[in-house]
């Protein structure tokens, strides 16, 4: 995944799009004061400088699918581990809540289950069948849109073919009303996610901790 | 036997023979308190672990201190018990069993917290490496694995390290009752009678048990430090975790083990066996165990503050000056400085004096664990995620149990198996008859002394 | 059978009495000293000196050794899931759970050697008083003569009993 930093305004339309696309409850004002809110996708905002001359940098964390992940290797129950095609999956079932992986995440995009999740209603009305909703004590996080991959993967075998480039988008590239998150595959080097990634604007966040991230962030341009 | 013998035998079995009500108000009092641990766990695991404080970054807070602080008290048996028994150190003879029980039950209460803090603690057995429909075997990979083999391990060792020198005691509490409990000791001490087969392979056996119980002991606190070592969490991926676990669980171990031993000798009238310098020693062993773990964390904290790394840096000031500053000073206090000042002149190494001492120490132990702990998870690499902790009432009645259950298995204890290990404190009084000599001379001069 | 035993108050008492019942031709191994503490300084001990746990306890760490690894490697290449970018079989992490399945496996063998060797537990009846208790030393022979009872009774014995076994 590439996220541009330059076009991204801040406008968290992407952390809603990946509520309603993941069925993710809200934690209520209480809950959420406690610490316990679930956005699989936020958007950080940092303030830099005193007043008048304050700027604003914000950027939409998700989980960057390490390769060298450290949640992987201290679940106990193989409920995180990697798929071949080179994603971090979370297996519910597996799940036991230890949540040393949510511990071992530098980036903290790993979130547990504390209470059973509640809708209020009319909102139970408005989950998406493809995705399982979690139960108490298990932990979740943001997958790429697992299903939409598979759903697109079933798709193109059944019609004898490769996925196409820009094919499928998670509900946030989706979503984002400025595109400036572009997802794909990275083994293809002629696509768009590609060649951002060698345009050189690209930085990894927290690159140094060394866990191989594999989204990039494209610099803003200097104002 | 000699006069000294009966005498032994006579106090030592006089908790078990008799009861009075003062035993009885302090278990239901006990059972009172481990009744509200059970109840806060039976309502976090109905509600979901929602009811404790913990949040996103904080997934870890009074739950892995307490596991880590259980752990590491039951470092106590393994170093008077099988070190002293390994250099032959005549002092330990009273001191062994009330050791090895700390670390039995220290372990057992420990070993129930990777259960409770589970999210599913119902599928708490998917962590054993058995044969399962689901075809999937654990990640052994995860310090978590580990620390399931390490602590099975060790309870299992501790366990048996504790049972083997109780059968001839039992026997002995067997030929002194009768009825119901003369059937139970006879079935405890496994038809014990004592020929010379028998303790010889006993003895051969606990020399055994004592050389490998070491390095299983080591190899716990290592593995449990590993839970944080492993991840890359700031001031977590330290390579000094392991010894310093290590220092750090004997050093709390030898604590609880003062505190006990004051306790029965103040309770089960124990002045005549167990004596001030008993408890000197032990001071000596925790002043030494109280510089070790000073020079530790001093090591760590200039290692960290000459690295000047961002992160690792935040942590650093959390605990030295910011939010946990009162917590980190206490624990410097009672840690470190208290202890030094108590236990390096000898007319402060009182059993008063240890027991001080011993108490700021289990106390700063504790609040040690949780600021390796927290500090650490609420200041992550990125200050968006930066949280905070506050502990709620579940958390608070769950430690609190805890310590209820060790005082209540160490009562019970007592009241059913003497604290003192009789059959080796005979051999005390004449421990050249005991031990098998090397040379002819010693052999000589042994035949001259008793021809 | 009928057994007889002496009851002693001293070690050296026993020993004396152990040598005379050898003298009186008896056969060391039917020769039983039962004590409430181990008196591994006497001759009487010696004989039943063996290396035996020790052996056994080493093989029992190599078993433990043996089945950690193919608990480990087996699973492992079972179920081959990437984690951490580490390899299938990662030996590191493995031989921490090597470490503790190999001491788990001497720790019960040893315990298990002791119970089998020492033969306990025992409930059948053996050559036993309850006097050992209160600090006496038996020394007795699985057979009834006027000799034995003279080899006791001349070395020290406070009593001499004869039993039913």
């Amino acid at each position: 995944m590439a996220v541009d930093l330059d076009t991204c305004t801040g406008c968290e339309a992407c952390v809603v799009a990946c509520h309603a696309e993941n069925n993710i409850a809200t934690a209520g004002p209480e809950e959420a004061a406690r610490g316990r809110a679930m956005h699989w996708l936020r958007v950080e905002r940092y303030w830099e400088g005193e007043f008048p001359d304050v700027k604003l940098k914000f950027r939409p964390v998700l989980c960057q699918q390490c390769d060298a992940a450290p949640c992987e290797s201290v679940c106990p129950t193989y409920a995180s581990h990697h798929t071949d095609e080179g994603l971090n999956a979370q297996v519910y079932n597996r799940c036991i809540g230890t949540r040393y992986c949510a511990n071992a995440c530098p980036y903290n995009v790993r979130f547990f289950n504390f209470f059973n999740p509640q809708w209020d209603k009319p909102l139970h009305l408005q989950f998406n069948p493809d995705v399982s909703i979690r139960e108490v004590g298990v932990m979740e996080k943001c997958t790429f849109c697992v299903q939409r991959i598979k759903a697109a993967e079933v798709n193109a075998d059944a019609e004898k073919r490769e996925l196409k480039d820009g094919e499928l988008k998670p509900a946030c590239a989706q979503t984002c009303p400025a595109t400036a998150i572009v997802f794909g595959d990275l083994n293809d080097p002629d696509s768009k996610v590609s060649q951002l990634w060698a345009s050189g604007r690209g930085e990894k966040l927290l690159e140094d901790v060394g866990a191989l991230p594999k989204i990039a962030y494209l610099k803003r341009a200097e104002a | 036997m000699s006069e000294y013998a009966v005498q032994l035998t006579d106090d030592l079995l006089r908790p078990l023979l008799k009861t009075s009500w003062r035993f009885w108000t302090l278990v239901v009092l006990l059972l009172g308190v481990v009744a509200l641990g059970l109840g806060a766990f039976a309502y976090q695991v109905d509600r979901g672990i929602g009811v404790w404080g913990l949040n996103w970054p904080v997934f870890w807070a009074f739950d892995i201190t307490n596991f880590v602080f259980w752990i590491g008290i039951s470092h106590a048996g393994t170093l008077i018990s099988a070190i002293l028994r390994l250099v032959n150190a005549e002092w330990r003879r009273p001191v062994t069993r009330c050791a090895e029980v700390i670390t039995v039950f220290a372990l057992i209460i420990g070993a129930m917290f990777p259960i409770v803090h589970l999210g599913r603690p119902w599928l708490f057995f998917w962590l054993m490496p058995y044969p399962s429909e689901r075809q999937i075997w654990p990640n052994f990979r995860s310090p978590l694995v580990w620390d399931f083999f390490a602590i099975s391990t060790y309870l299992t060792g501790s366990s048996l390290f504790l049972y083997l020198p109780t059968i001839p005691d039992f026997a002995l509490v067997r030929d002194k009752t009768t009825g119901l409990r003369r059937r139970i000791y006879g079935i405890l001490a496994l038809g014990w009678t004592g020929t010379t087969k028998q303790w010889h392979r006993l003895e051969s056996a606990m020399q055994i048990m004592a050389i490998a119980i070491v390095p299983v002991a080591v190899s716990v606190h290592t593995i449990v430090s590993f839970d944080f070592s492993m991840a890359p969490v700031p001031m977590w991926h330290s390579t000094v975790f392991g010894p310093y676990f290590v220092a750090g669980a004997i050093f709390s171990g030898i604590a609880a083990l003062i505190i006990a031993m004051a306790s029965l000798r103040k309770f089960l009238h124990l002045e005549k066996y167990l004596h001030p310098v008993h408890f000197e020693n032990l001071g000596k062993l925790l002043l030494m165990m109280s510089l070790l773990w000073g020079y530790f964390v001093f090591a760590e904290r200039l290692t960290t503050w000459y690295g000047n790394q961002g992160s690792e840096m935040t942590v650093f000031w959390q605990t030295q000056r910011l939010s946990f500053a009162p917590l980190y000073w206490t624990m410097v206090t009672v840690n470190f400085i208290i202890p030094v000042m108590i236990l390096s002149f000898k007319r402060l190494r009182t059993i008063t004096g240890c027991v001080v001492a011993s108490f700021g120490v289990v106390l700063g132990m504790w609040l040690e664990r949780f600021l390796i702990i927290v500090p650490a998870l609420s200041h992550k690499y990125l200050p968006y995620s930066w949280g905070h902790y506050r502990p709620r009432a579940p958390e608070i009645l769950l430690l609190i149990a805890t310590f209820g259950a060790m005082v209540l298995f160490y009562v019970l204890f007592s009241k059913v198996v003497p604290i003192i290990s009789i059959w080796e404190m005979k051999i005390g009084q004449h421990p050249q008859l005991a031990h098998e000599h090397e040379t002819a001379d010693q052999k000589a001069a042994m035949w001259r002394t008793h021809p | 059978m009928t057994a007889m035993y002496g009851l002693f108050d001293k070690p050296d008492e026993a020993q004396r009495a152990y040598t005379g019942l050898k003298r009186a031709g008896i056969a060391p191994r039917e020769i039983a000293v039962v004590s409430g503490e181990p008196f591994e300084a006497f001759e009487f001990s010696h004989r039943d000196h063996s290396m035996i746990l020790f052996r056994l306890a080493l093989l029992g760490g190599i078993l433990g050794f043996l089945s950690a690894v193919a608990l480990v490697r087996g699973t492992e290449l079972a179920w081959p899931l990437v984690t951490a970018g580490m390899p299938i079989v990662a030996w590191w992490p493995n031989l921490v759970i090597i470490f503790e399945m190999t001491m788990l496996g001497a720790i019960v063998t040893t315990v298990v050697s002791l119970l089998v060797t020492a033969k306990l537990p025992r409930f059948k009846k053996s050559l036993y008083d309850p006097a050992v208790s209160e600090g006496k030393i038996l020394v007795g022979v699985p057979a009834a003569s006027d000799t034995i009872r003279d080899a006791l009774t001349s070395n020290g014995a406070s009593v001499v009993k004869t039993v039913e076994l």
